[in-house]
């Protein structure tokens, strides 16, 4: 099915973040984000796509918003930078989606739902961190990873799947030593992004705990959050609500505090 | 969603927030005519990877396992739940609760007919007396011992020795339980369970297919399990009158034990004897008597005096069953596997110690039995993508070996109905050793297909 030689082709294909990006992210972890504005504008694509992202109804602005500097002015220098890695993620994903029912649109939408929650959650808890607000941008990459690894194997993890409940993470990981967050893990340092983006991630897979409290809880927060982003209809329906395998007990202990701040009730 | 099938048991696992909003995504029109058709004897939710649900988001799936126990006549209910999930399902259910809950899916195999594992022991307690009576009855139908807890304290008590139970059964309750004819097989035997009143109903909820696939296979003793059977109409007695008549062409017997006829005219029971079945007081009468055994044929499948040949269209369609078999190997392997020779001949297995096998049987436009036999070290590196780690646990292998013949047997399923061959395949087999295979087909004859993948040997053979 898919073999460790089959994610060495993968992770080559990775590309590395594009010259502008580069520039523009600079520019916002230094704190300049006009000129981060002016940089960004060179790039026809990241523009449109920052547009589209901050006019989605999740961010609530009632006006649509067109101009850049605006847009960064708005974002501030944390939700900027986390967008800015959205956008890099956009690249990764494929054009045609055929393990997941999904396109473009709900991939971005599935983004701004994540990236918007997980702000409010470092808000609720105190966390004011560029790098630990673009943490979240990497975690749909293990639903892109998953679509490009076992596209050509629908049929076997069907027949697999039919027998046993086995989730695609657990899959790989038996058939290549290798999981969807260890590829995760690989693309942030591709993107040269800090290493506790990697620590935060492997803990969100809700089988790998970090040996540091503090980014182990937010593995926490994102593995409970990404199990109720993938409990929505849209989301369910497109199949992604058991392709890695949501771990209740790794979360109990955030569960109150999670549903609290969701608003979630019986 | 699909529901995960094991050992007769279908178990759908929703994950995350289970609510009114999301669960209906969970199962599309495909997936509820899938589940229509499924062949199962027990068909349950799992809320091990449910964080939260409310009434509307579980009623999704309770509709649907109501509708299926209508429709299919099977055992429904929900499963793998902590004391505070429990609690939730009583409060949203209590007038109304008709479903089965156990507390985990261990549990709830305790009470699959289709389950093979018998006779444990297991710690058992309800606040409930009649649900603690009901469990406790169902428990010692299926063949286990239970030991009731009368108390709160009695229970707390006895729970302290964890060790000595195979499993401790709480907060579970028994709802309708399924009206299908239960099946499972004892050596070389197929018991059928029927209880209460048999009438006309009984040619919907006997599976006649399993039962002329089996007389195909090669079975030649079963057994009607009757000691809860309180009388029988004359539609009854035509039903079993018939099938008694249809296995005397198979030379097998059909018995009925334990049934008294205080409530049942004498004359219906001469009739059935007249057609050929045969009536005993006691199982152990038949299964503990290895004379009588031998005589009506349980001791050995290998007995059949008409051996069946392969048919020209299962040999027209043999490439398609190597093909299954040499794709299922390689999705589960990520090696190459190479046929080294096919013959047609009775099965001859080199160098017996130390194997293993499964085998399963298909029936519909063609009938017949895939077997599969490993080597122990080859068949644990062929369900290594199943079992997941290192093991040399023989139940652990054998489990993961009927699941590797199951997925060869679906995948034989979807590769001949591309042909408009259509095919139904049986719960799996495994076979510890090669020795308890042969007692079953030695005499067979067959396609027999040896095959490497990375220097390691295994053998297919295809017989009826």
């Amino acid at each position: 099915m898919v073999t460790p030689e089959d994610i060495k082709e993968y992770i080559k294909k990775i590309p590395p973040t594009p010259a502008i990006l580069n520039q523009t992210i600079f520019h916002v972890n230094a704190g300049d984000l006009n000129k981060a504005a002016r940089i960004a504008e060179e790039d026809l694509a990241l523009k449109a796509y920052l547009k589209t992202l901050v006019n989605r109804p999740i961010y609530g602005f009632k006006n649509e918003i067109t101009e850049l500097p605006q847009i960064f002015s708005i974002l501030g220098a944390n939700a900027a930078k986390q967008s800015l890695y959205n956008y890099l993620l956009t690249l990764l994903s494929p054009n045609k989606w055929v393990l997941f029912k999904m396109n473009q649109h709900l991939f971005c939408d599935l983004q701004a739902d994540l990236s918007r929650n997980w702000h409010n959650i470092l808000i609720h808890l105190g966390v004011d961190d560029k790098d630990i607000e673009s943490a979240i941008t990497l975690l749909p990459s293990s639903i892109i990873i998953c679509e490009a690894l076992f596209k050509d194997n629908i049929e076997n993890v069907q027949l697999l799947r039919s027998a046993k409940n086995l989730d695609y993470n657990t899959i790989l990981k038996r058939l290549t030593k290798l999981d969807l967050f260890d590829i995760s893990k690989y693309i942030s340092k591709v993107w040269q992004m800090p290493e506790s983006v990697g620590t935060i991630l492997l803990a969100s897979s809700g089988i790998k705990p970090s040996m540091d409290a503090d980014l182990n809880k937010l593995g926490k927060w994102m593995h409970l959050l990404l199990f109720y982003q993938l409990s929505k209809p849209q989301f369910i329906e497109a199949g992604l609500n058991d392709f890695v395998e949501f771990n209740t007990e790794y979360v109990m202990d955030i569960y109150e505090d999670f549903m609290q701040l969701m608003e979630v009730q019986s | 969603m699909r529901a995960v099938v094991k050992d007769g048991i279908g178990i759908f696992y929703p994950q995350g927030f289970l609510d009114g909003n999301n669960a209906p995504s969970y199962l599309t029109i495909e997936d509820i005519n899938a589940t229509e058709h499924l062949k199962v004897d027990m068909l349950l939710v799992s809320l091990k990877k449910v964080i939260f649900f409310n009434l509307n988001g579980l009623d999704v799936f309770v509709k649907l396992l109501l509708r299926i126990r209508t429709k299919n006549h099977i055992s429904v209910g929900i499963c793998d739940y902590d004391h505070k999930k429990y609690e939730a399902i009583m409060t949203y259910y209590k007038d109304s609760l008709s479903f089965s809950l156990f507390k985990t899916s261990k549990i709830a195999e305790l009470f699959s007919s289709s389950y093979s594992v018998k006779d444990k022991t297991v710690l058992l307690y309800s606040s409930d007396p009649s649900q603690r009576s009901a469990l406790a009855i169902e428990l010692y139908d299926h063949g286990h011992n239970p030991i009731i807890a009368q108390t709160k304290e009695e229970f707390d008590e006895k729970s302290m020795h964890e060790d000595t139970y195979y499993v401790i059964i709480e907060n579970t309750r028994l709802g309708l339980m399924g009206q299908k004819v239960a099946t499972r097989v004892t050596g070389n035997a197929i018991i059928y369970t029927v209880s209460g009143f048999l009438d006309a109903e009984i040619s919907d909820t006997f599976n006649i297919a399993y039962h002329t696939n089996s007389l195909n296979v090669g079975f030649r003793l079963f057994i009607f399990d009757a000691y809860k059977v309180i009388s029988m109409n004359v539609h009854a007695v035509n039903f079993l009158a018939k099938l008694s008549s249809s296995a005397a062409e198979y030379n097998a017997t059909i018995c009925f034990v334990g049934m008294t006829f205080e409530k049942t005219p004498v004359a219906f029971k001469n009739e059935l004897e007249d057609s050929g079945l045969m009536f005993f007081e006691n199982m152990d009468d038949i299964l503990k008597d290895k004379e009588l055994l031998e005589e009506l044929g349980g001791s050995s499948v290998a007995v059949v005096k008409n051996k069946r040949s392969l048919t020209k269209t299962i040999v027209q369609e043999l490439s398609e069953f190597i093909d299954a078999t040499v794709s299922t190997i390689e999705m589960m392997t990520n090696a190459k596997a190479v046929k080294k020779s096919v013959t047609m001949q009775t099965l001859v297995i080199e160098n017996i110690e130390d194997k293993m096998a499964s085998s399963i049987g298909f029936y519909g436009d063609i009938d017949g039995m895939i077997i599969l036999i490993f080597p122990s070290e080859v068949a644990k590196k062929s369900c290594a993508l199943l079992i997941g780690e290192e093991t040399d646990d023989v139940n652990q292998i054998l489990d993961a070996l009927a699941e590797f013949v199951n997925i060869i047997g679906g995948r034989t399923k979807t590769l001949l109905s591309e042909k408009k061959i259509s095919v139904d395949i049986t719960l799996p087999r495994t076979y510890a050793t090669a020795q308890s295979l042969l007692e079953v087909a030695s005499s067979k004859k067959g396609v027999q297909v040896d095959m490497s993948f990375n220097d390691d040997n295994f053998t297919f053979f295809l017989t009826r």
